[in-house]
């Protein structure tokens, strides 16, 4: 603890925060009683709108108002309520809220495996750059500078012309893309923590480094993952979107929200709520994650639990 | 405290060195990898994209020998279509200073067509910059063009043309009779042996130069189809001393020369002052190429592209509803939509399941949604235009209870394997759809097209069911002829009666390739989903731009602008 890597007693710069939002982020000296609040209204209305994400996408394993992918020649491009459909149908005659359920289903898929990748390699990695001698340390962490310089799509791009594109690519791709953001919040937050009286006190008492990890550093930090999570997976929601739109990701029949806007596009002129449906689920989505990630970090902030 | 982080006058400079070293980094590796893959394209008859070329008037794709050929059908009155009569050289008017951007869905891959497939290269050059002996006019004929006239001996098996002696190359050669044995002897020794339509010059036993206009070709046996495979890109006259740099130098006696090419993006002709004919119509002619069709609609609306060569999205066409600005062109191509099936292989070897698929598929409806109800139902492996071509459409009608009969209460997983082109890839799940409908589990992929739907599909058979629009004329025999093909289909009395017919009269032939479509229909080898429409839009003051799409050429001779 003498490098001056450690930042003996001085929580880390806040504004170094990646989370961090410096406009609804009140400093650490105001008053706790109003950001839990709005923490709150946060949790609320992010975790309903994720929770209603996730519920459509757990009911389409088991029902959905009609097949996916299942094409009423008859009713292409049917407006919403025509024949049963109750959004209508896309051009090839596809049930527009099927295919939105199904498309939940991808979305959720595709974000729960992409945050799952960066949070198991990025936490320890983030801990470990925390504990390590600090050449080791800055060595992590210029590697995750270099990985930050990769936009996730731009990698997912380069992924998609070697192994060929496909919904497996894209998850990678994008988890590996959010790896450096896990790193540095873990990391600052386990800066901390090394730094706490409880901490010295297991080392005095001959913990090991690595049962110091884990029981202490490790627990201290799941709420940072957790909330860095939130906001990840609103980053793979729009990833998974964007390179479906390009024709990187989901298969031609797998359901997906950025294959429906796509496929909506030469449809745009003629029938616009086509694309209007799967655009909204898109940007509800993004916002549900990210509000509950603000809720989250609320909630979980080391500084304000003090 | 926290130097590594909180000090960005020192750190900053070295991190944004970082981070465009790594962006560097990252775009080579996106480039090498695209440059890999579409290196390793193999050549070969490519079922092309793109209904290309146009013309005016009445359409007899085939075998009209000497022009003589019936078959003709008549087509519908043009749409704003305006322009050439069909005799080999119109005489252009308009403004001769004028530039013309065409845009086009597929780039070509060099501007090598005997060693780089794809229907690309000759859309842009056959006929334009290269020229062949014979040609097909707008009308489906086969008229002079290199050659002035020709003979043919009572054993059709040997013929006699007789050069122009004013023909010259862009490189200043004059074209000669040594050129033309040259350029047929090449098909054989050089072409790439992936390039399947060089097949075409195979019945050749000799070609010799009698005197320097007069060329003697003889075949080892008569073919219908020989004469008529002259005015495709293998009938390209190329000069003894023009070849060496193909891929990206086109030397030929054409009315344009190519000045410009920036792969992918933008192909250039421009007048060859030289010309031995009528001088081209415009001075520049730039054949721009989209990846996506609405960019290229776009394109149009804002005046960026003058044509577009074929439509990828009929059901916008509404959106160049303004003739003031704008002619619709619609009309008929050689292309054949084909749900192909991979025959020798389980469980599509069996003719119950390939039934079943056919039955299964709602081919009106599919027509009607994927490209707007324009173009066709077809029934076989032959388009309205073609002069054996009879109305098999209803050889299996939409009917989901029968196909599930012939299945007998079996289910199937099949792969389809779809080039990413807007027919196939609006098509497949559809077809899907529909055949989920009567058990068969259909799991769809997309392949980028040329390079990996070649290379797979194309080359390995590595499929099930794949959609592709056969845009080449006269190509029943090289589907279904060969048991190589990807389609490997093997049917030697459909071998026999093609190889027949091609050695016969005329007559024989029309005959004997209809029992051949027959037959083919029957045996439910593919499924026909329709046949392709020419659809284009261009500039009202685009003169001479055609209905229908008879040749491999997108044929600018007589498309003049104002």
């Amino acid at each position: 603890m003498t490098s001056s890597n450690s930042p003996a007693g001085t929580p880390p710069d806040p504004t170094l925060d990646p989370t961090r939002d410096p406009a609804r982020d009140p400093g650490p000296d105001e008053a706790p009683d109003r950001p839990r609040n709005s923490a709150r209204g946060l949790l609320i209305v992010g975790g309903s709108i994720v929770g209603l994400v996730l519920l459509t996408g757990i009911v389409s394993f088991f029902w959905t108002p009609f097949d996916t992918g299942y094409t009423d020649l008859a009713n292409a491009k049917a407006g919403p309520g025509t024949a049963g459909h109750l959004l209508g149908t896309d051009r090839l005659g596809r049930d527009i809220a099927s295919s939105l359920m199904a498309g939940a289903r991808t979305t959720l898929y595709v974000g729960l495996v992409a945050v799952g990748i960066a949070a198991l390699i990025g936490t320890p990695l983030g801990i470990l750059a925390a504990m390590l001698p600090p050449r080791w340390s800055q060595f992590v962490m210029r590697c995750t500078d270099v990985m930050l310089a990769f936009p996730a799509l731009l990698l997912a791009l380069m992924f998609a012309a070697i192994w060929g594109g496909g919904i497996t690519t894209a998850m990678v791709a994008i988890g590996i893309a959010s790896i450096p953001s896990f790193i540095r919040v873990v990391r600052s937050g386990a800066l901390v923590v090394m730094t706490s009286d409880y901490v010295q006190a297991a080392r005095v008492a001959g913990r090991s480094r690595w049962g110091i990890a884990v029981s202490h550093v490790l627990r201290n930090v799941a709420g940072l993952v957790i909330v860095q999570a939130s906001v990840s997976y609103a980053i793979a929601i729009l990833a998974e979107a964007g390179l479906s739109y390009l024709g990187f990701g989901a298969g031609l029949t797998t359901p997906s929200w950025g294959l429906m806007l796509q496929e909506s596009q030469s449809t745009l002129r003629s029938d616009p709520l086509i694309t209007v449906w799967p655009a909204v689920a898109i940007a509800l989505a993004v916002l549900g994650f990210n509000l509950l990630g603000d809720g989250l970090r609320d909630r979980f902030d080391p500084r304000r639990q003090r | 405290m926290n130097r590594h982080e909180s000090s960005p006058p020192a750190a900053t400079p070295r991190r944004r060195r970082l981070r465009f070293a790594a962006g560097a980094l990252a775009a080579a590796l996106v480039v090498t990898a695209c440059g890999a893959g579409s290196s390793t394209q193999p050549a070969s008859t490519a079922p092309a994209t793109t209904a290309t070329a146009t013309t005016d008037g009445q359409a007899t794709a085939g075998q009209a020998s000497n022009g003589a050929g019936g078959g003709s059908v008549g087509s519908q009155p043009g749409a704003g279509a305006s322009g050439s009569d069909g005799s080999a050289a119109p005489a252009p008017s308009g403004d001769p200073n004028a530039t013309l951007n065409v845009g086009f869905v597929a780039a070509p891959a060099s501007l090598d067509f005997t060693q780089d497939s794809g229907a690309a290269i000759p859309q842009a050059l056959l006929y334009n910059v290269y020229e062949t002996l014979v040609r097909m006019t707008p009308t489906g004929e086969i008229a002079p063009l290199l050659a002035s006239k020709w003979t043919v001996s009572d054993d059709q098996k040997v013929y006699t043309f007789t050069l122009r002696d004013n023909a010259k190359f862009s490189n200043g050669a004059a074209f000669t009779a040594e050129d033309a044995v040259f350029s047929i002897n090449r098909v054989k020794s050089d072409w790439a042996k992936t390039v399947a339509v060089a097949q075409g010059m195979s019945t050749v036993a000799k070609a010799e130069a009698v005197n320097p206009t007069t060329l003697r070709v003889t075949l080892t046996k008569p073919s219908q189809s020989w004469l008529f495979s002259m005015t495709t890109r293998i009938g390209a006259m190329f000069s003894r001393t023009g070849v060496a740099e193909l891929a990206t130098k086109a030397v030929g006696t054409g009315p344009y020369l190519v000045s410009a090419n920036q792969p992918n993006v933008k192909l250039t002709l421009t007048r060859n002052p030289d010309y031995w004919g009528t001088k081209a119509g415009m001075q520049t002619v730039n054949f721009m190429y989209y990846k996506d069709p609405t960019a290229m609609n776009n394109a149009e609306l804002s005046r960026a592209i003058n044509v577009i060569s074929s439509v990828q999205t009929p059901d916008q066409l509404d959106q160049f509803g303004d003739t003031a600005k704008y002619q619709i062109i619609e009309g008929t191509t050689t292309g054949e939509v084909l749900l192909s099936f991979n025959n020798s292989k389980a469980p599509l070897n069996n003719k119950n399941v390939r039934q079943a698929i056919s039955y299964a598929i709602d081919r009106k409806g599919l027509l009607d949604t994927v490209w707007a109800g324009k173009g066709a139902l077809i029934g076989s492996h032959a388009v309205p235009t073609d002069p054996w071509y009879t109305d098999l459409a209803n050889t299996y009608p939409y009917d989901p209870a029968k196909a599930k009969e012939l299945l007998g209460g079996k289910t199937y997983t099949l792969r389809l394997r779809v080039p990413n082109l807007p027919y196939a890839t609006a098509a497949a799940p559809v077809i899907a759809s529909q055949l989920q409908q009567v058990g068969i589990t259909v799991k769809v992929d997309t392949l980028d097209f040329p390079a990996d739907w070649l290379t797979q599909v194309f080359t390995n058979a590595d499929y099930d069911m794949s959609i592709v629009n056969h845009v080449e004329p006269n190509d029943l025999a090289t589907l279904w002829g060969n048991p190589e093909y990807y389609t490997r289909y093997d049917n030697p009395e459909v071998q026999k009666l093609l190889a027949d017919g091609d050695a016969g009269t005329r007559d024989q032939m029309i005959a004997d390739y209809r029992k051949a479509t027959e037959i083919l229909a029957d045996d439910a080898a593919g499924v026909w989903l329709w046949a392709f429409p020419n659809l284009l839009v261009a500039d009202v003051d685009v003169k001479g731009l055609a209905k229908n799409q008879v040749s491999e050429s997108f044929d600018l001779t007589g498309v003049s602008v104002g």
